[in-house]
């Protein structure tokens, strides 16, 4: 029985019987036969219909107008990925702005990610959240940034590495030990004279 | 408007862009009154469902869900280009076996040392 959608009754439907009884319904007005006519008849109504499902690659202006309206895009705006075989099909080609240039004080849908509901969602969407890549321009120009960062990066590791080559630190020599080297300390036989051991020059 | 400076890490918003005011033609008023038109059928279609009295429901974004299956399903409409194959030698196969024989190498030299009592057994945290 059919419930209008203005007016929803409280009588719990079994749902499991609902569909045991229709497939009957089905199977008995089936033309088939078989497994067939048990597997085939109807399908779901759930599952992703056409207009949700990723398309080729549109080369006619008929597909560019079809999907652009499946993006809900203008045909002007919409401009897909050129074809290199890298996966994308249909997808929009959208610009490469982070969430983080978006405007913060407009009243958006969804007001985390600064996005309306149903607005086309950027290819690397996830990496432009606000948590992540950020494409806002920076107070100094990006050549400057890397050049300056890098180019005091390798200063110092090439300064390091021509320490290490080129040592300086006070001349050294081995410890000089009293006693004849400590003989008797380092288990030496008390009765042998040991042999001299001068550590000095006069 | 005409002083207005940009913040020094923000892009400069839309509607304090100099180029909506002036000099504008009418096709770029055309297709700004498209997209806003488009716009406005979405917020619609939102609002409705969203302050919908009887909805018991999520509200379902077709947008989301139309990113969600291109992006896991990216070998759909994959064709294996020079260039794509490139790709995927350089980042699949090349590490595998390259990663392999550094360290076979590696650890063979350093058992043949071992063996050998050749090794230099050092003091410092790394090696």
């Amino acid at each position: 029985m059919r419930t209008s959608p203005s007016v929803r009754q409280q009588r719990p439907v079994n749902m499991a019987g609902v569909g045991f009884r229709r497939w009957a319904q089905a199977l008995s007005k089936g033309k088939g036969s078989g497994i067939s006519a048990l597997l085939s008849g109807f399908r779901a109504a759930s599952g992703s219909s056409k207009d949700t499902v990723l398309g080729p690659v549109p080369k006619t202006p008929e597909e560019m107008a079809a999907a652009a309206k499946k993006y809900n895009l203008r045909v002007e705006d919409y401009e897909p990925y050129p074809d290199k075989g890298e996966g994308f099909g249909d997808y929009p080609k959208l610009a490469d702005r982070s969430q983080h240039e978006r405007d913060p004080w407009y009243k958006w849908d969804h007001p985390d990610l600064r996005r309306n509901w149903g607005e086309p969602m950027h290819w690397n969407f996830d990496m432009y959240i606000r948590n992540r890549v950020d494409t806002s321009p920076s107070p100094v120009a990006w050549g400057t940034m890397c050049k300056q960062l890098f180019g005091f990066i390798g200063f110092m590791l090439f300064m390091f590495y021509i320490g290490e080559e080129f040592k300086s630190y006070q001349p050294v020599a081995p410890k000089q030990y009293p006693y004849n080297n400590l003989y008797l300390e380092k288990g030496g036989d008390p009765e042998k004279q040991p042999e001299e051991v001068k550590n000095y020059e006069i | 408007m005409a002083d207005y400076r940009e913040a020094p890490l923000a892009t400069r918003p839309k509607t304090l862009d100099p180029n909506e005011y002036f000099n504008v033609s009418k096709e770029y008023r055309r297709a700004e009154e498209e997209r806003a038109a488009i716009r406005v059928n979405l917020k619609k279609q939102y609002q409705m469902q969203l302050n919908n009295p009887h909805r018991k429901e999520l509200i379902e974004d077709p947008a989301l869900t139309r990113w969600v299956h291109a992006r896991a399903n990216p070998y759909l409409y994959f064709k294996p280009t020079f260039k794509t194959s490139l790709l995927g030698l350089l980042f699949g196969v090349v590490p595998l076996f390259g990663l392999y024989f550094i360290f076979k190498t590696d650890r063979d030299r350093k058992e043949a040392q071992i063996k050998a009592g050749t090794l230099e057994r050092k003091f410092s945290l790394s090696s």
